[in-house]
């Protein structure tokens, strides 16, 4: 591993070389200062309820690490980056497979943390085919694995969730890490992760306000048109105005391209906010989890980001040429 | 062709330590995985260190369920028990543990859901308990687990055994499960109450032939009668125990050192032959 990887990788002093972290991260921290006042003071003027108040003030307390956790590997390094990004891989495959009860076939749930150690490895060598095979490679041996339990009865569907939560959870997801090897990761990585929190925000703000005719009823109750389409134009907007400065130089620096770019963040972020409730519905669960105070588990927070990440990469990629092409591959495997 | 059906896990929405406490908590690959890595470096100290002497392992049944119940002195009685069952069950394997100690704060429940797989008895709330029990009991059959039970409800301060506590009946009473008595003998010695360091004193687990109490009636008469069988069960085993460690010439030590006698005595009858031999000359 030569000395630009390792500093690609483990790099923390050009964490705020480009403006765009370090403009991202002040508003962000700002934002997380701002909120508890201004929940004090809704309180304080009797304009929201108590109840609503101590949702609200759950909701900030788990923000503050969940920002910590999402914002310090970004500038810490690209290797932290791909290391956080397995691990909430695997944090919500577990809640998954927990809520549909495919944790009880180890096998299964085996092949899929090897999947994911092995995604988090391509990540970190930088051997994009790897990364690109692993999909077929580890559905193949969840298919496999428990053949030799001659046991028939339910194969379909545990490999068909086995198959279905590594894709999602691990694939979908690690392509986040895969991002990290491009040089802007740091915006890059800033610019998708704000825009689908915002992109839920947007919704759910939106259709408080507008909202009556609901979108998918069975689905999601909660969710309506005017939320919906609200979030397709304020996200839009905000990836245009952060995009301009992240892509500045670049074949990407037009609004007909950020504009595609803040469609697709916008409605795959909405799109697996539906996933996740469809599974949610099916299984009979409100939350898959609890370990996110005020939010849920895992994936009740970060439902909208499973679509999200293959998309961009290769929206990108097609737009820009290949991700992190100017940066050394396979440093660990040579060739 | 079948409808798909959803078997979420049964601790589904409890907060990490409502889960760790819960007597419906279910492992997982990672819990599973940690279990193997303790069990295994468990039996290897143990071997190695107290010199850990298992008799009777053909006595165990081929499949859960079923119901260890020991004499308790010590906190490696535990562990004892836990590594000389397969490893195939680590996670059916569920030591019952006192509450009040062993769940007493987050970190501590953390260790014995996750490592031990221990599942609580509340002493000192009187109510419920019975409903505790109950649940112990369903779980047993419906998951097929296995029970490691101390019936004196805690460590003797002397090493020697004291009366059993009837309650633990409640979880076979009238059902088939076998219950397996098992005499723990060293485990005092090796790690008195209120030490954490470990001697290395020779340990010998001795478990003795299952029975079932399917006759027995789930009732207070039935519980004490339960009881006091298992009782003079694994003190019939400490006495075979016993009397086996004075006469039985496989014990090593004892070997050893008959050897080291009969070649000492060899040794002066052949110098005081050499002496004699100079002697006469």
């Amino acid at each position: 591993m030569n000395s630009t990887a390792l500093q690609h990788l483990f790099g923390w002093r050009t964490a705020f070389d480009h403006p765009v972290t370090a403009d991202a991260v002040v508003c962000i921290l700002a934002a997380l200062v701002i909120a508890p006042l201004v929940i004090h003071t809704l309180a304080r003027f009797n304009l929201i309820s108590p109840k609503l108040r101590e949702e609200l003030w759950l909701r900030w307390k788990s923000w503050l690490w969940l920002t910590a956790a999402m914002v310090g590997p970004i500038l810490l390094g690209a290797g932290w980056v791909m290391l956080a990004v397995a691990v909430l891989s695997w944090f919500c495959f577990q809640e998954f497979a927990r809520a549909t009860g495919l944790f009880r076939e180890l096998p299964i749930i085996a092949v899929v943390a090897v999947g994911i150690f092995a995604l988090l490895l391509a990540n970190v060598d930088h051997y994009d085919r790897m990364y690109f095979a692993l999909a077929a490679l580890t559905s193949g041996v969840i298919a496999v694995i428990t053949l030799p339990e001659n046991r028939p009865q339910g194969y379909l569907q545990r490999v068909g969730l086995g198959s279905l939560g590594f894709l999602l959870f691990g694939y979908s997801i690690g392509y986040l890490g895969l991002m990290a090897n491009d040089s802007r990761y740091r915006p890059l990585l800033i610019l998708v992760l704000l825009s689908v929190e915002l992109n839920d925000i947007f919704a759910y703000c939106v259709g408080k306000i507008f909202g009556s005719r609901k979108l998918l009823s069975n689905i999601s109750p909660g969710k309506t048109v005017a939320g919906s389409l609200g979030a397709l134009v304020l996200t839009t907007g905000l990836v245009m105005c952060m995009g301009t400065s992240v892509f500045a130089g670049t074949a990407m620096a037009n609004d007909f391209s950020l504009l595609k770019l803040g469609l697709l963040i916008s409605l795959l972020g909405q799109l697996g906010d539906l996933i996740l409730s469809a599974i949610k519905r099916d299984i009979g669960v409100k939350d898959l989890g609890v370990c996110i105070a005020g939010h849920g588990g895992w994936l009740d927070r970060f439902d909208s980001l499973v679509l999200v990440p293959p998309a961009v990469y290769h929206f990108l990629s097609y737009e820009l040429g290949p991700l992190g092409l100017n940066q050394p591959m396979r440093i660990l495997t040579g060739g | 062709m079948n409808d798909w059906r959803y078997n979420s896990a049964h601790d589904l929405g409890l907060q990490t330590h409502q889960r760790h406490c819960s007597p419906s908590r279910e492992s997982d690959l990672t819990t599973s995985v940690l279990r193997l890595g303790w069990l295994m470096a468990i039996r290897t100290i143990l071997k190695c260190w107290n010199r850990l002497d298992i008799r009777g392992l053909e006595n165990l049944p081929a499949q859960p369920p079923y119901v260890v119940v020991a004499n308790h002195s010590s906190h490696l009685d535990t562990v004892v028990l836990a590594s000389a069952l397969s490893l195939r069950w680590r996670d059916r394997i569920s030591p019952l543990a006192a509450g009040d100690y062993f769940f007493a704060t987050p970190p501590r429940a953390g260790f014995s859901a996750m490592i031990l797989n221990a599942l609580p008895i509340w002493r000192n709330r009187r109510t419920g308990q019975r409903h505790e029990l109950g649940d112990l009991r369903e779980r047993l059959i419906n998951e097929r687990a296995i029970y490691i039970v101390f019936p004196e409800g805690s460590r003797s301060r002397d090493g020697h055994m004291h009366e059993f506590k009837p309650g633990f009946a409640t979880l076979i009473a009238g059902t088939a499960i076998p219950v397996l008595p098992c005499h723990l003998s060293g485990s005092f010695t090796a790690m008195p109450p209120n030490t954490f360091a470990v001697r290395p004193r020779k340990i010998t687990l001795q478990i003795g032939l299952p029975r079932t109490f399917e006759a027995v009636a789930n009732g207070a008469q039935g519980w004490r009668q339960i009881a006091s069988v298992v009782r003079e069960e694994i003190v019939a085993l400490s006495t075979r125990e016993s009397s086996t460690k004075k006469f039985h010439p496989r014990h090593r030590y004892e070997t050893l050192l008959l050897i080291a006698r009969v070649a000492r005595l060899l040794l002066r009858r052949r110098l005081h032959g050499l002496v004699g031999f100079r002697g006469a000359g």
